[in-house]
């Protein structure tokens, strides 16, 4: 199959293919090279787009779900906190471009970075407020993050950082790691393109940790375990499922 | 079944987004908070996913409206297809090594919509009054099945093998002679 060129008329394949992509039949890696297709193939966007309406009116087979009272009000929080960052940017940037930080598009293969982490703020402030009180350092950590299991949500570990440098990951159970493999810790800011390896960890036992190499600790940064090979994932980026994730919450 | 969107202009609330006015993302959100969660919902099926994926499809929608072009398609597909492929994606990136100790199959089983969805009647009321229905309706029921199930349930081809018991290749083919007979049709 020749590729055409933008001007062209896409193949028919390529018409089924965008189907697919719409339909969501295709696997992780069949999407993304869609997805990185599409910003130079403007027939090909059309098409995807074409799909879209078509397949609109079915969405109403879907019963709707009243989302829950919390949503709009992290949604709203998420927006300022966006919006507060995006200013300090442009402030640290007067005088010289003139460059709308929030035209800046926020990566479309983000979702699970940005999604399973999200469910532990009302949990992070209750544990918080549990774990300061029954930990016996009086030091009053910066930012907690609460790890959780994506599928049964139950709390796995804790992350406490007394300073935007240095985190102290706490279990709160035990964790039966298979043969063959380990829990791979893992960081990611919003800003960062890709996660970044905290290396491996026991599972059950606490491990302090100082983040010289990396940017300060902030609001919202995400943390993760996946169960990676005995050595540790191989591409230095995780390829195993996510054992618990969180993200941080300033205190 | 009836979806009312037509009292909501979506392309003036995401040109208000784009000039920065919470108001409009609210005034959207709460006008089809509703309908995004439940079409998330069937996909991811888990509740505080489904709406992590709304609270970044509001977040996405509010950072990209300025990139919205009406000449290119309507607000709401727009708007909807963010959605559905944070979706998507999420799922894809959960299963990607597919276990299936705890498959996802496993729940679709219990879902009584998927029970009747390989039967060759009807799998659920889907006729929506638009073009795209008498298309639709062209179609073999199972293979009509198979694709309103793709795209509600968000199965892959794989899931839907399992299910159906076709082998794979088999609902490969099905699904994209469906696709190019629809597009045919709708043309």
């Amino acid at each position: 199959m020749t590729r055409p060129s933008q001007h062209d008329q896409i193949s028919e394949d390529d018409h089924a293919l965008a189907g697919e992509y719409v339909l969501g039949t295709l696997s992780l890696t069949q999407r993304e090279a869609l997805e990185a297709r599409l910003p130079n193939e403007p027939e090909l966007q059309k098409a995807v787009m074409a799909w879209e309406e078509r397949f609109l009116p079915y969405t109403a087979i879907t019963t709707r779900v009243t989302p829950s009272d919390y949503l709009w009000p992290r949604i709203e929080r998420s927006l300022k906190v966006r919006e507060e960052k995006a200013r300090e940017a442009s402030t640290k940037r007067a005088g010289s471009v003139n460059n709308p930080p929030r035209s800046r598009r926020m990566r479309h293969s983000l979702p699970l970075w940005r999604g399973a982490a999200g469910f532990g703020l009302a949990a992070a402030l209750v544990m918080g407020v549990m774990l300061t009180n029954e930990l016996t350092e009086p030091t009053t950590p910066e930012y907690m993050v609460v790890l959780l299991a994506p599928q049964t949500q139950s709390a796995g570990w804790v992350v406490q950082a007394s300073s935007r440098q240095e985190i102290e990951l706490i279990p709160l159970g035990t964790f039966e790691v298979p043969e063959g493999k380990a829990l791979e810790f893992w960081t990611k800011a919003d800003e960062w393109q890709a996660p970044v390896s905290l290396g491996l960890v026991e599972p059950g036992q606490p491990i302090r940790m100082r983040l010289d190499q990396l940017p300060p600790l902030e609001d919202n940064q995400l943390f993760e375990l996946t169960l990676e090979d005995e050595t540790g994932s191989a591409t230095g980026l995780p390829t195993g499922p996510i054992e618990f994730i969180g993200r941080a919450v300033e205190i | 079944m009836t979806d009312v969107s037509l009292e909501f202009d979506h392309a003036a609330a995401l040109a208000k987004c784009a000039r920065g006015e919470h108001d409009a993302l609210h005034q959207l959100y709460v006008y089809e908070g509703a309908r995004l969660l439940g079409v998330v919902i069937r996909i991811v099926k888990d509740r505080g996913m489904a709406e992590d994926i709304v609270h970044d499809a509001c977040l996405n929608i509010w950072q990209r409206a300025d990139s919205f072009d009406p000449s290119k398609g309507s607000a709401r597909a727009w708007i909807f297809s963010v959605a559905r492929h944070l979706a998507l994606n999420a799922i894809r990136y959960r299963d990607r090594e597919i276990n299936f100790a705890n498959d996802p199959a496993d729940e679709l089983a219990q879902d009584e919509h998927f029970q009747h969805a390989y039967v060759a009647e009807e799998a659920f009321d889907w006729q929506t009054g638009q073009r795209m229905d008498s298309c639709l309706e062209q179609l073999e029921p199972e293979r009509r099945n198979c694709v309103l199930h793709a795209y509600v349930d968000g199965l892959s081809h794989a899931e839907i093998s399992a299910h159906t018991g076709a082998p794979l290749g088999t609902v490969k083919a099905w699904i994209k002679r469906s696709l190019l007979r629809l597009r045919e049709c709708m043309a």
